[in-house]
């Protein structure tokens, strides 16, 4: 019977066909590694967001009197369950975030962007711009001391803007502030606004966004380790079931290891601090942004002149939009590539060092330290052409041509 | 050998995986179960001695309007009855709990205890298609199909328990 | 080979500094006599914690999740009814607006409202709380809070279990929690080595590998 259904289901929507071209005809390369299963742990990252956001939504208040209680008593004490659901919320918008960076970093090394993928990774970076924003609006929802005061610190960046020369009179900073703020303090307008933009039109943009990065990826295909493209008729192997079983498998290893942070480790997810209803007169001793904007917070605190420092940051963040454009050697892969090896680990190492010290005191020391580390996080985009240019000398001398 | 060894694989894979949805939905659930306070809105405490004679109080009983009415001693109705089928079964009390929804189309009917129209005692005149029900629900003029529904409900003491099971078993 | 290991090395102490311990910038730590931690954790004392709570706190501090509002409040008739209405934990707009009065008198002499408890055990830990509780003005210097628990370490101790019990779930939930856990992730694993055996399997059948 379910058969026969099945059956009349399969004729009119013709889903076998569907599968047997996308899936079983849509030829990979055989030798894909383990960073390859990044995207899809994303993918299935921003799925666990949207299942338990929809819950959430049901019981959460969006109203400054209410916001906490609605969290901390009815969300993870009154209705069954709903604990699970925060945790899972709360912790997946961290491992979402640490996924994409993963795969942001293994696309670099891949070098994944190069022709024809640039508009790909186009639409990848505003993603994770988009990303952000959606975490940030997030993490003030449930109204503690940490949303309330890492939010005012938020909308008070843009005042940097003000310290310029010049055009620092005509306050565009502190007006940008008081547009997103909606007022000249974080109360009920900031949170509402905020509150929607989580709720349904961040997402929406980011589904938006998602799908038509898969259809890029899809439409040309994915690039070996080794920089080649593979000839889909005589090489490579089935997407299925090599490949969907193989990431099914890997995304089990995610899951579990997702799990034990929702069921047994949710210190750094939930801080202490946040359980504290947000008090606009009291700033909690220590208020940094979450680790995932710390590379920036870093580079901005790093350099003494605030203006320069926002400008920095702006700055890390265009060069990342521009890599393809940046690097347009014509070899692929940092496999291939010593001198781009060597500074992909000079970006990692960076990236990483700039997070870490994001968490300690701004002692001299440690702002020393951040602005080397920016320099350095900064070398690796602008030593990009300069390889570039080398690598095309010695292809052009081992008889690659332009036309290549 | 090998074809059965691939299909138990299949099989174990297959089986877990319905466990795996099963586990998932269980919470999704239970989440959306209704919660303890609202399930305890299913019983209702009234105190009739401060209700005073001949009038009615409103309270709500799992969501709904209800009446509760308070009858005073040797209580006589002599208004017209089409049927009896609330008064046969609230005989006795002198405190009785009707559901307030009018069985014509849902409005909250009004208590008229010097009468209304027509009928100069006590009735109960829904105000939106002109219905009538005697003070025990029982409907006596207008389109109203059918009584007032009773909720279970039972006596003890001073207390009149609405959504327990007592002089009224359950919801007619 | 060397590679993987070193991308996979680093990204593990990444996280592993940022997220679980990051031994780059320690907070304070506070102590606390192992008797006492061991009455503070320990759940029986809870309810005891409560009746000391109520005659040494309440007339300062809520704890409004398990219903417990200041003294002034909880003899004003209003509650009740309010309660009626608005469930047993009522919302904080109307708490602080219907009592306004108690909680103003509060602010004048202490010079700001004492917050409620219901999350502080989260906030701070039973560590911070025994020596605040004990010796505020060491802890915070200038705070308004007097040391009306001065002298009474143990019964200090089960207030603190008392608060722990508002603020986490009691023991046999914790367990369910956990056996939860241990399940779900059981179950992860061994679906993914079942998965990736399967493949295996399918994959030689096909001739690829």
């Amino acid at each position: 019977m379910i058969g026969r259904i099945g059956r009349w289901f399969n004729e009119r929507a013709k889903l076998s066909e569907l599968w047997q071209s996308q899936m079983v005809d849509y030829k990979v390369p055989k030798n894909l590694t383990f960073p390859y299963a990044f995207g899809v742990m994303a993918l299935v990252a921003f799925l666990i967001q949207i299942i338990s956001g929809i819950f959430l939504v049901m019981y959460y208040q969006p109203n400054i009197h209410t916001a906490f209680d609605s969290v901390n008593y009815t969300i993870m004490k009154e209705i069954p369950f709903m604990w699970l659901i925060r945790h899972i919320h709360a912790a997946g918008a961290n491992f979402f975030l640490a996924i994409v960076y993963l795969h942001i970093f293994a696309g670099i090394y891949y070098n994944a962007y190069k022709k024809p993928r640039e508009l790909t990774w186009i639409v990848g970076f505003f993603i994770y711009f988009v990303l952000l924003m959606t975490a940030l609006s997030g993490y003030l929802l449930p109204w503690g001391q940490l949303s309330y005061w890492g939010m005012v610190v938020t909308t008070e960046i843009p005042t940097s803007i003000d310290s310029a020369p010049i055009i620092g009179k005509l306050k565009i900073g502190e007006t940008i502030s008081v547009w997103m703020k909606g007022g000249y303090e974080l109360g009920q307008i900031t949170l509402g606004r905020f509150f929607g933009l989580h709720i349904w039109l961040l997402p929406l943009i980011l589904l938006g966004l998602v799908g038509f990065h898969f259809y890029l990826i899809r439409a040309h295909g994915i690039t070996s380790p080794d920089g080649r493209e593979i000839d889909k008729k005589k090489e490579g192997v089935p997407f299925h079931p090599y490949i969907t079983l193989k990431e099914g498998a890997y995304l089990m290893g995610y899951l579990a290891v997702f799990f034990f942070f929702v069921f047994f480790y949710m210190k750094h997810f939930l801080p202490a601090d946040n359980y504290d209803p947000a008090n606009p007169f009291k700033t909690p001793a220590h208020i940094a942004p979450e680790w995932y904007l710390l590379a920036f917070y870093t580079m901005f605190r790093s350099i003494p002149d605030k203006f320069l420092g926002f400008v920095v940051f702006n700055l890390a963040l265009l060069l990342l939009l521009i890599l393809p454009f940046l690097d347009f050697s014509p070899l692929r892969s940092a496999r291939n590539r010593p001198l781009f090896f060597a500074m992909f680990v000079v970006l990692v190492i960076s990236s990483m060092a700039l997070t870490i010290l994001g968490t300690m005191p701004p002692t001299p020391t440690n702002a020393l330290l951040g602005l080397i580390f920016t320099l350095a996080f900064l070398s690796f985009f602008i030593s990009m052409p300069i390889i570039s240019i080398l690598e095309w000398g010695w292809y052009k001398a081992k008889g690659g041509s332009k036309n290549d | 050998m090998e074809a059965s060894r691939r299909d138990l694989l299949g099989f174990a894979v297959g089986g877990l995986g319905v466990l795996g949805a099963i586990g998932v939905l269980y919470p999704i659930v239970k989440v959306l179960s209704p919660s303890q306070a609202s399930l305890a809105g299913a019983r209702v405490e009234v105190d009739v001695s401060q209700i005073p004679d001949l009038q009615v109080r409103v309270v709500s009983w799992k969501g709904k309007p209800v009446f509760v009415v308070k009858l005073p001693q040797g209580f006589q109705w002599n208004g017209k009855r089409l049927n009896d089928q609330n008064a046969k079964l609230l005989q006795g009390q002198d405190a009785y709990a009707l559901v307030a929804v009018c069985t014509h189309l849902g409005c909250v009917p009004l208590w008229k205890p010097q009468g209304e129209g027509e009928f100069n005692y006590p009735v109960f005149h829904c105000p939106c298609h002109g219905g009538f029900y005697s003070p025990w629900g029982d409907n006596i003029a207008g389109p109203p199909p059918r009584p007032l529904h009773v909720p279970p409900q039972k006596r003890e003491g001073n207390k009149l328990i609405i959504g327990e099971a007592g002089f009224v078993k359950e919801l007619t | 080979m060397i590679k993987t290991i070193f991308f996979t090395v680093l990204t593990v102490a990444f996280f592993y500094i940022v997220w679980i311990n990051n031994i780059f910038a320690p907070h304070e730590k506070y102590e606390m006599p192992p008797e006492h931690r061991k009455i503070a954790m320990d759940y029986k004392y809870a309810k005891e914690g409560r009746e000391l709570f109520i005659q040494n706190c309440a007339s300062c501090h809520s704890v409004r999740y398990d219903a417990l509002y200041l003294t002034q409040v909880q003899a004003n008739p209003m509650l009740a009814s309010l309660q009626e209405k608005y469930g047993k934990v009522l919302p904080r707009d109307v708490y602080e607006s219907v009592f306004m009065n108690d909680l103003n008198a509060l602010k004048e002499s202490f010079g700001k409202v004492p917050p409620d408890l219901s999350t502080i055990y989260l906030v701070k830990g039973p560590e911070y709380l025994y020596n605040f509780i004990l010796e505020p003005q060491k802890v915070l210097p200038g705070t308004t809070m007097p040391p009306v628990m001065a002298g009474r370490p143990e019964e200090t101790a089960k207030i603190i279990a008392y608060l722990r019990s508002v603020s986490e779930p009691p023991p046999q939930e914790k367990a369910k929690r956990n056996i939860m856990g241990v399940v779900t992730i059981g179950y992860l694993i061994v679906m993914g080595i079942l998965i990736w055996l399967w493949r295996d399997r399918i994959l030689k059948k096909m001739g690829l590998h």
